[in-house]
């Protein structure tokens, strides 16, 4: 038993806002080389990354989709809190203890199961089942009434036109907010063909404002503020913004190796290493992934969006740099890599004329993440869903700028 | 021994067909036609026809398979929630059963089964090779390519798009307007 | 010509491909480990990560199993257990040396037929659970297989024609003198490209993707899965292996006895998959497909005739 579980399978369930929290239990983990699983079913230890306040919570204290993952998670099974980034290896630390001595919650899950199952049989509002699919888990019941009937709570199958039209089935999922390299918070609901999207929408984030500046814009936001930050602080973040959301790239487009590497780069750098050590370790990744031709074949024609529709959407950043497809922007986001790590230990004040962050411009009303969700439909609409979760990463929209409420005066009397 | 695989085989065969046709869940109903059919790939082995056996393994495996597509495009639900019957036209085709099973038998029992001359050949699949391909060559090639030229002919009347939707009127644009890019640009 | 062998063979075949394919996981997991952290690791830490894959077979074996509502139990058991009895059935025919548990006569079409088993039992997996996702995985596997298919029988019906028969063993005697892999590159190539595909394994690794969060095993847990991802390692191994009969020459070499040649070539084939993983992203089936069948089955049937010419001739 010890032996089985002493690297345990870690399932990570960040709620947005909580980024600062998942970075330092990604970086424990690594440390610790516990896998990092990608749903429930091979899941021991369920890690909540952030302090979740209001929205339905339940008995646990967290809200409806955690307690649907941890449903769907199979015994022997132990879930910690990370509210604290300094207290992540903590955290693991104690689950493990209470994985090792056997303290696990299995007849408790199995109580609140049956009673959640009946639940639903008798309401029969609630389509998405909580164990049939951590991924389709979003606690929202609205699709109900576009299935045609439910069996067992779940909806059935409906008929829409295909592309070559031909009329076919179609299910309705939410995708989201758990899924392996997925943003935080992020619930799409897809209207499926065999595994073609033919319609999205995306799920208006319910999550309560948060005062706290997104930690990608921190810098930025902070310098509008007034406060002194240094320009290779902002580099500094720039860059691990850019290398998380390359890492990502990377997993969606099941370049493992590549991922894993990124992502080391991006923990080093926030660990704060020096300009020099780091630009040492950014140049053979930019290498590899521009002389990668099999990634070039894989990824061009993905989700192209040509400067002028960005604009109109009010797309400010790298997505508005790169002027096309996923590669394009992949190559963007490459280059602003390399140039920031070059200048991450340079110590003079930022420029606040300008607040530009990772995902472009913060002095506009409505955040960068914001445009980046709204293009999102028109480029998933008809994609496969292997493409779809690709264009999702290469635009890695950052829901923690949709929680983020400025105080009223600080960035837009610079703006 | 052969006998026992044989009984073995021959009762699994059966009822995986009889099986067919009392789940209520096509992809039950599928997977159990292939069990039949699998069954029915060991009793050719069992013959010494170990070629042909294999063959109907392969073939049935990935027919099957295959069908699985049609499932999802008709009946996307994983795992069948919905209950459906596998009988339609109950009547009807409990007679049509009835009488090629009795036409079928019959015709076992009546016809004067010749009497074995010769061995059986030291290697069946050569032998079976040679009577497809030695005399009757011409005929397997013009089959083939038949066969051949009726699936093309097939899908390019299926399809709606012709290569002036993919290239324009003038075939002059440099990469096919798909709806999903393929890997070579064709 | 191969021997005849013992009945304990049928007993130890399983074992030793169990072994190979823990090995082969371990060499990979050490990768893995090295490519997280940025540096290989000491010796000691590299022993810990070499030994992780047994760890996990042991982490899912004490693991309740799970099942899903409105599953498809049935199947998706038959789909997780038919995996790794698919991929031992197929290994049948395989020749460590010159000895194989059974050298049947069809021996390659035997392979091919246990092979295509896989697409029965990862569908089924995928689709019991009645879960989006692991549907998903499951129907990629078909747009996979069809992929992959038709190149991959044209290559293996190459070396049965370049050896004139359909039996393993006399592959191997056939290329006795010259390898298969010199007078045929193309359909080597076709065939380990295949081999990773039949998998669904490093850059095919669509059906079992982590973009869809496991694919078609999405939803196994506990013993189910250990069958499952199991049987896709034993299907790796299996795969690798039979390209050293067909292409590589079998047991045939200078100095060392057959089996320790098998050894050695099939343990360089699973070396150079293994790094093809850490070098190639996932190829998506969408642009696959058009590669496969308007540029790799024509390169496969040119191979294939330049070999029938230069049977004839002989």
């Amino acid at each position: 038993m010890r032996a089985a579980v002493s690297r345990p399978g870690v399932l990570l369930a960040v709620y947005p806002g909580a980024t600062r929290q998942r970075l330092a239990v990604e970086a424990e983990l690594a440390r610790r080389g516990w896998p990092c699983v990608s749903g429930p079913a091979e899941a021991d230890l369920l890690v909540i990354a952030g302090d979740h306040e209001g929205e339905g919570r339940g008995e646990g204290g967290e809200s409806d989709w955690v307690a649907g993952l941890w449903q769907g998670i199979p015994a022997p099974k132990v879930r910690v809190w990370v509210t604290d980034p300094e207290r992540a290896a903590d955290a693991l630390d104690s689950g493990l203890a209470d994985l090792v001595r056997g303290e696990h919650e299995d007849d408790h899950a199995h109580e609140a199961h049956h009673e959640h199952h009946e639940h639903q049989q008798d309401g029969g509002t609630a389509p998405h089942s909580d164990h049939g699919g951590h991924d389709m888990h979003g606690g929202h019941h609205g699709h109900a009434g576009h299935a045609m009937g439910l069996v067992e709570g779940l909806p059935m199958a409906d008929r829409a036109d295909d592309r070559d039209g031909l009329r076919l089935d179609v299910l309705h999922v939410p995708l989201g907010p758990v899924l392996a390299d997925w943003p935080a918070g992020l619930i799409l609901h897809l209207t499926l063909q065999g595994d073609i999207v033919q319609e999205v929408t995306v799920e208006p984030v319910a999550t309560p404002p948060s005062p706290s500046p997104p930690f990608w814009d921190e810098p930025w936001l902070r310098a509008a503020s007034g406060e002194h930050i240094s320009r290779g602080d902002a580099a500094r973040r720039l860059c691990a913004a850019h290398l998380d959301s390359l890492g990502r790239f990377f997993a969606v487009a099941g370049w493992d190796d590549m991922a894993a590497r990124t992502r080391h780069v991006r923990d080093r750098a926030l660990a704060g290493a020096t300009a020099a050590e780091l630009t040492s370790l950014v140049r053979p990744l930019i290498r590899r992934a521009e002389r990668s031709r099999t990634l070039r074949w894989l990824t061009t024609g993905l989700g192209t969006l040509p400067a002028e529709q960005a604009r109109q959407r009010g797309v400010t950043g790298p997505a508005l740099v790169a002027d096309g497809d996923a590669y394009s922007r992949m190559l963007v986001w490459l280059e602003a890599v390399g140039r920031s790590a070059a200048t991450c230990d340079v110590t003079e004040a930022l420029d606040t004329a300008e607040v530009v962050g990772p995902r472009g411009r913060l002095d506009t009303p409505v955040p960068p993440s914001r445009a980046l969700l709204d293009s999102l439909p028109r480029l998933l609409e008809g994609t496969e869903f292997a493409c779809a979760r690709i264009i999702v990463a290469s635009l890695d929209p950052d829901l923690d700028e949709l929680t983020h409420v400025p105080a009223p005066g600080t960035v837009h009397s610079h703006g | 021994m052969d006998v026992a695989v044989f009984w073995v085989l021959a009762v699994l065969a059966v009822a995986g067909a009889v099986m067919v046709f009392r789940f209520d869940s096509m992809a039950r109903a599928t997977f159990s036609l292939l069990a039949s059919l699998l069954c029915v790939g060991g009793l050719v082995v069992l013959l010494g026809l170990d070629y042909l056996g294999i063959v109907i393994v392969l073939m049935m495996t990935i027919e099957m398979a295959i069908m699985a597509v049609f499932m999802v495009m008709y009946m996307m639900n994983p795992a069948g929630l919905m209950p459906m019957t596998m009988i339609h036209n109950k009547k009807g085709a409990a007679v049509v059963c009835g009488l090629v099973f009795a036409l079928l038998a019959a015709g076992i029992l009546l016809a004067p089964w010749p009497a074995r001359r010769g061995k059986a050949p030291a290697d069946p699949t050569m032998e079976l090779g040679m009577s497809l391909m030695g005399p009757q060559m011409l005929t397997m090639m013009t089959l083939g390519m038949a066969l051949f030229a009726t699936i093309v002919a097939t899908v390019v009347l299926a399809t709606r798009r012709g290569r002036y939707d993919r290239f324009g009127d003038d075939l002059r644009a440099r990469r096919a307007d798909d709806p999903v890019r393929g890997g070579v640009g064709r | 010509m191969v021997e005849r062998t013992p009945l304990w063979a049928v007993f130890v075949l399983p074992a030793l491909l169990v072994g190979a394919a823990l090995v082969t996981a371990g060499f990979d997991a050490v990768l893995a480990a090295g490519a997280r952290r940025g540096r290989p690791g000491s010796l000691r830490e590299t022993a810990v990560r070499a030994v992780e894959p047994g760890r996990q077979v042991l982490r899912h074996l004490v693991q309740q199993p799970r099942r899903t509502r409105a599953s498809d139990l049935p199947l998706a058991r038959i789909g997780a257990g038919l995996l790794p009895v698919a991929a031992v059935l197929a290994a049948v025919v395989l020749p460590l040396g010159f000895r194989s548990v059974s050298d049947l006569p069809e021996g390659i079409v035997w392979f091919n037929a246990m092979e295509a088993l896989a697409w029965a039992a990862v569908w089924l997996a995928g689709w019991g659970p009645n879960s989006t996702l692991s549907l998903i995985g499951g129907y990629r596997f078909l747009a996979q297989g069809l992929a992959y298919e038709l190149p991959h029988m044209l290559a293996i019906t190459t070396a049965a024609l370049g050896a004139e028969s359909l039996r393993v063993g006399e592959v191997v005697d056939a290329q006795a003198g010259l390898w298969f892999v010199v007078w045929m590159p193309v359909a080597f190539v076709i065939y380990l490209l295949s081999a990773m595909a039949m998998a669904f394994w490093g850059p095919f690794d669509q059906p079992a993707g982590r973009d869809v969060a496991g694919g078609a095993g999405a939803e196994l847990s506990g013993a189910d899965r250990v069958l499952f991802l199991g049987g896709r390692w034993l299907l790796l191994v299996v795969a690798a292996a039979f390209s050293v009969p067909l292409f590589l020459g079998g047991g045939h070499g200078p100095l060392l006895p057959g089996w320790a040649w098998t050894v050695l070539k099939t343990a360089a084939v699973l070396a150079f998959l293994v790094g093809v993983r850490r070098a190639i992203p996932t190829v998506r089936m969408e642009r696959y497909l058009e590669l496969a069948w308007v540029v790799l089955t024509p390169l496969a049937i040119v191979q294939a005739l330049v070999v029938a010419v230069v049977v004839l001739n002989r």
